[in-house]
């Protein structure tokens, strides 16, 4: 027999290899993307080929007469098993199949089930369409005045108080507008010494998980199942069961190990659709989108943001007006969510006594925009970091002492009102300056090679108001089984939270087993997403073992154990039950403490749980020719607080800096006139091996979250917050022009060289 | 992929036999990796495709003849180019070039005659084969003959092989007191396909200039040829030939870049290529 | 020879195998559907990504833009065939202590590009990794450990 041992040495800071790893490396480990159920049926959908436009007609007789095909599924169809098939997290707005109207094109009108995938793609090509275009919107600032509507009515879903005031509201495109007013910002910049102004944008760009979003759904008027390649398993049970009029106990979502989700498989992307196609075909359906069909799917928000800030003759900020811009896409998804918890934190991390902040969520006719890595937080820290350097080099400042001079400081209040806590700003921005060698003598190059270095620091709430709930079982030889709903899409949390509960059971880590999220198993867990599962699931799961621990330490007594012994689990077991026998069940649940801030206001005096701060450090060369970067140095410094596993934060923190890279260097969805031009690895460039910097680091600075697991805190979306505006900076010190639009290809750092010579390169 | 019939014959009179001159939905597949493609996005549904790959060993070898140029097999794979010792004596330009074409996989699978009547025009390799003065010599019902690549290149993504029209063979002459250089730019990522490409292969009393990518179709720069041409190639005399070269050439804007910056790179980077050939 | 399916007979991670195909099924599908070998998977579907990564004759290509119809007596390794029963190949190994990996979706495909990088060099330099692994994308960005991994490889398979 194989009995747990107890721990010898703590189980937190320790680099344990990835429980998985041994599946991963011999390409067994499970993804939803492989699953074939008996009698399965392949889905292949028909998309709009306009942006904005009325249905007339929907022609799909070539494809039901194409042999092989076992029916064709229109909107009206799904009104057959869901009446009223609208969906979305904050607003009912994005129906399942277009209904009446397209919003994008991309959007999905058609679908095809085959049990030959090819055929039924094939035959999704003969759909046809007659559409009567209507007038369209795709940019987000056009979008605050057009008179082109994508939505007739706005319908908040009524799950977010905050969003109630929106509910039938017509003629506009703002899905969410929040509002934060703090001190006296008119009368600071009257009377300031300086006032600076700027305007920062980002490109509507897209997560690429490489497992594309797959759903596989096997549905009965009894019971419904859904595999899907979620992040979100119980907040997409709660919305299939609210489609459908079931309780939640008739809808069971499951997962497996995620090839990727970095916010694009947050709450119900295919899930409703395979269910209705289930339930109309009377058959497992699988929907496997292709690569190219993701970038239809969720995007992360372009965004235009202008920035504008009083400064008195000493360099310190007094007011800041910060009025944001999102690009929602046609249906809100969780826009309005990224559109207001981003809105917090807008200001940046600097103590300014006067801050106005005016951010929106707008709908677009373009595909959707969500969650993705920073929920909003990358687009602002790229504005306000690079606003941050133009500021100190306009006073003549060095750029770390003028953040030095404004930072943020543990124990301050936020711009919302909410005081720091455990948050180790100055650690952070100290590091990146030592790590870049920040002020130290460097090859700056010569003749048209030029080098340069920069720096930036940002921070983001974590998420509030939510709730995890965690249950551990522990068998009488001792071993722990922990039941929660965090997903692990490559960010390590089966392994960081086997290391959690291991340490509040005295056990190793090893011998915790962590089951892959399935509603008819696991207990509710708001979502994977948010950098939250470290430390909002990390503390129910703690609590389910102390729970666990109790229920051991109480039979240990009853079984007249004396009190202080360290006996091994199993032997506890043993003696209560004279053999190996029985089961030991603990559960615990967190929702961290939130204040709803004020609607005028925006201010509330708790806004999050806690703060994650991230800097980076760049030094770039730049060749003058041609405009070419090349980044040569990028060093990343979080506040992770105490990390439970230090080797995977250390590769989440280099991951999402590299994530961060192709967004500011390559990356960027181009349109014209609506028409996505490159869903595909072919033109739309992610970062390969060889864009790597020649240094890449990944570092925690020395840091203790109180209220976390351990002392732990999310790390998930740090490495992203402030590499653009790092390199952006860079690029100024090196050749003295400022770039204020993601993505800095070399062609814009060309324009930009041509334009400071006065000698604008023609558009075309 | 929609299904079609796959034939694969043995012989390359059997192969010809089976290409219909006027039937645009038959072709023939080597490695197939650019034909898989557009397959699979439905830019092309073929009826029949007719397999090259047991044409036999005569399409397979690369030699160097005696005159120290080299033929290499339609159907040699690039990665055997890439690591050939007598493509890297004749011609090391087309071995550096293949280093950073596609990677590792394709060039496992893609042919050089693959790759060459597929006629598109982000290829890194027909800028070089152009300015090394290399042709194609193919085979069709009529017979065979010698294209120069120049001359095999008419448009995007179109060659003037007819569709019952096979190469066998692509045939690099001696670049004996030559020396070649090939600049291929990337606008994106490091990984891509190039924005633009130049090639230059410089003689003691000629120069010869080619560029790709940046164009609808690999191509020749006459006019900075005769810029050069029996000059002393001085620094002066470089960048007089770039900006020669960005007037002269027809360059395209696209996802990788507007025309004007292209232009800007080809000016800078025709003379980079120049450089980097004398210093060879 | 037509459209009509076909028997191909190969040999598949040392042991015979055989199946029918149609002439436009792929390597990769054939691979999943008929043998249940999940390790090379389709992303991006243009050969770009390197995640459907197969071993046709030693040599690496994309499963998704090889014909299955062309592996007939073709010698088939994908990356369930590394490991020797319980005992881990040595880049595998080298995976895990490097931590190379995070969602692992691409983790078979850079897996099986070193094994052939490694038998081609024994000893490559940081510049000669780049650019064989130029072609096999990792979303989650763990190329500074995949290129730490890779040297660890090449030492353990230098013993």
């Amino acid at each position: 027999m194989s009995e747990a041992k107890i721990a010898t040495g703590s189980q937190i800071g320790r680099s344990l290899p990835r429980v998985e790893a041994r599946a991963k490396v011999t390409g067994r480990a499970e993804y939803i993307h492989n699953l074939r159920l008996p009698g399965m049926l392949h889905a292949k959908i028909h998309r709009s080929t306009v942006p904005h436009a009325r249905i007339r007609s929907i022609d799909t007789s070539a494809a039901k007469a194409m042999p092989g095909v076992h029916s064709v599924v229109i909107g009206d169809d799904i009104l057959a098993v869901i009446p009223d098939p609208y969906f979305g997290p904050a607003f009912h707005d994005q129906p399942i199949l277009a209904l009446g109207k397209v919003r994008f094109a991309g959007e999905p009108v058609a679908v095809v089930l085959a049990e030959d995938p090819k055929i039924a793609e094939a035959a999704a090509q003969t759909i046809s369409v007659d559409y009567e275009e209507l007038p369209a919107v795709y940019d987000e600032v056009e979008a605050m005045t057009s008179t082109a509507y994508v939505h007739d009515e706005l319908k908040p879903a009524g799950m977010f108080a905050d969003l109630k005031h929106l509910a039938g509201k017509r003629d506009t495109n703002v899905a969410l507008d929040y509002h934060l007013r703090l001190g006296d910002v008119d009368k600071a910049f009257a009377e300031a010494d300086h006032v600076f102004e700027h305007t920062f944008r980002t490109p509507q760009q897209m997560h690429t998980p490489l497992e594309p979003h797959v759903a596989v759904a096997d549905a009965t008027d009894a019971q419904v199942t859904v595999h899907s390649s979620t992040q979100t398993p119980s907040t997409v049970r709660v919305e299939i069961a609210r489609l459908l009029g079931l309780p939640e106990n008739r809808v069971r979502v499951r997962t497996a190990f995620l090839g990727g989700g970095f916010g694009a498989k947050v709450y119900v992307k295919l899930e409703a659709l395979a269910v209705a196609l289930s339930l109309i075909a009377r058959r497992p359906v699988k929907v496997a989108l292709t690569m190219e069909e993701q970038f239809f799917t969720i995007s992360k928000h372009g965004s235009t943001f202008r920035i504008k800030s009083a400064v008195s003759k000493d360099g310190r900020l007094t007011a800041r007006y910060c009025e944001v811009i999102y690009n929602g896409g046609a249906y809100a998804d969780i826009g309005p969510r990224v559109a207001q918890k981003s809105g917090f934190s807008a200001a940046g991390p600097y103590d300014i006594p006067n801050v106005a902040i005016d951010s929106y969520e707008t709908y677009t006719n373009r595909p959707t925009a969500g969650a993705l890595r920073g929920f909003g937080c990358p687009q602002l820290v790229w504005a306000y970091e690079s606003h941050a350097d133009l500021i100190a080099r306009a006073l003549g400042l060095d750029p770390v002492e003028f953040r030095r001079k404004n930072l943020l400081k543990d124990g301050l209040p936020q711009a919302t009102g909410t005081v720091l806590r455990d948050t180790a700003t100055e650690a952070v921005l100290d590091r990146v300056v030592q790590r870049i060698g920040w002020g130290q003598p460097f090859d700056r190059g010569s003749g048209t090679i030029r080098r340069g270095r920069g720096i930036a620091i940002g921070m983001k709430a974590s998420i509030s108001p939510t709730t995890s709930v965690a249950t551990i079982a522990v068998a009488a030889d001792g071993g722990a089984t922990l039941y929660c709903g965090t997903v692990d899409m490559g960010q390590g949390s089966t392994t960081a939270l086997a290391q959690i509960a291991a340490q509040a059971l005295g056990i190793e880590a090893e011998a915790v087993r962590v089951v892959a999220p399935d509603t008819d198993m696991t207990p509710y867990d708001m979502g994977t997403l948010g950098s939250r599962s470290t430390f909002h699931m990390g503390n129910a799961v703690r609590r389910a073992a102390e729970e666990v621990e109790a229920k051991l330490a109480a039979m240990a007594a009853e079984a007249g154990v004396p009190a202080g012994t360290n006996l091994p689990i199993a032997e506890i077991f043993r003696r209560k039950y004279g053999m190996q026998a029985g089961t030991v069940v603990g559960s615990g649940s967190f929702v961290p403490d939130y204040v709803s801030p004020d609607h005028a206001t925006g201010l509330t005096p708790n806004a999050t749980p806690y703060w994650m701060t991230g800097g980076s450090g760049a030094e770039v060369e730049v060749d003058t020719e041609t405009g070419r970067v090349r980044v040569l140095r990028l060093v990343n410094v979080a506040d992770a607080g105490t990390p439970i596993n230090p080797r995977i934060v250390e590769t989440q923190l280099t991951g999402a800096a590299v994530m961060q890279l192709g967004f500011t260097m390559s990356e960027e969805m181009v349109f014209t006139d609506g028409q996505l031009r490159n869903p595909s690895f072919a033109d739309y460039k992610i970062p390969g091996i060889r864009d790597m910097p020649g240094l890449m680091t990944g570092e925690s600075v020395a840091a203790r979250q109180e209220s976390g697991p351990y002392g732990a805190k999310g790390v998930g979306e740090t490495g992203t917050f402030a590499v653009s505006p790092a390199i952006a900076n860079a690029i100024h010190d090196a050749v003295c022009v400022r770039i204020t639009e993601l993505p800095i290809t070399a062609e814009a750092v060309y324009r930009a060289l041509r334009h400071a010579a006065g000698d604008p390169l023609p558009e075309d | 992929m929609t299904p079609f019939e796959l034939m694969e014959p043995a012989t390359l009179a059997e192969a010809l036999a089976l290409l219909d001159p006027d039937d645009p939905d038959v072709r023939p597949i080597a490695g197939g990796t650019a034909l898989m493609l557009m397959m699979k996005s439905g830019l092309y549904r073929p009826q029949r495709l007719v397999s090259l790959r047991a044409l036999g060993p005569g399409l397979t070898s690369i030699a160097a003849t005696p005159d120290g140029g080299l033929e290499i097999g339609a159907m040699v794979r690039l990665a055997e180019i890439e690591r050939s010792d007598a493509v890297r004596r004749a011609a090391p330009v087309i071995a550096d070039t293949l280093l950073t074409h596609s990677n590792v996989r394709v060039r496992n699978v893609a042919t050089i005659g693959g790759n060459l009547a597929h006629g598109d025009p982000h290829m890194d390799l027909p800028p070089v084969l152009i300015a090394l003065g290399a042709s194609v010599r193919a085979v069709g019902p009529g017979g065979e003959r010698d294209i120069p690549v120049e001359a095999l290149l008419t448009g995007y993504m179109a060659t003037v092989l007819g569709n019952n029209e096979l190469i066998t063979a692509l045939v690099v002459p001696p670049q004996t007191g030559r020396k070649a250089a090939y600049a291929k730019v990337t606008a994106r990522s490091a990984d891509d396909w190039p924005a633009l490409g130049v090639a230059v292969s410089v003689g003691s009393a000629d120069v010869r200039v080619a560029i790709g990518a940046a164009t609808e179709t690999a191509l020749r720069l006459p006019q900075t040829e005769a810029l050069l041409a029996g000059r002393r190639l001085d620094d002066k005399l470089l960048r007089e030939a770039g900006r020669c070269a960005a007037a002269e050439a027809p360059v395209v804007g696209d996802l990788h870049g507007s025309a004007s910056y292209k232009r800007v790179l080809v000016e800078v980077h025709l003379r980079r290529a120049l450089q980097k050939a004398l210093a060879a | 020879m037509s459209a009509a399916p076909r028997t191909i007979r190969f040999t598949l991670n040392g042991a015979a195998a055989e199946c029918i195909v149609a002439p436009h099924e792929t390597l990769v599908d054939v691979l999943r559907d008929r043998f249940a070998l999940y390790g090379p998977r389709e992303s991006c579907g243009q050969g770009l990504c390197g995640c459907c990564t197969v071993l046709v004759d030693g040599a690496a290509v994309s499963g998704c833009l090889y014909l299955a119809a062309f592996a007939d007596g073709a010698e088939i390794v994908t990356v369930e065939g590394l490991a020797d029963g319980d005992a881990l190949h040595p880049v595998q190994e080298a995976f895990i202590e490097a931590g190379a990996f995070q969602c692992g979706f691409c983790t078979p495909g850079f897996i099986l590009m070193t094994t052939r990088l490694l038998a081609a060099d024994p000893n490559p330099s940081d510049e000669q990794i780049r650019h064989y692994l130029s072609g096999n994308l990792c979303r989650c960005g763990t190329y500074p450990q995949i290129m730490e991994a890779v040297k660890l490889a090449a030492r353990k398979l230098q013993g």
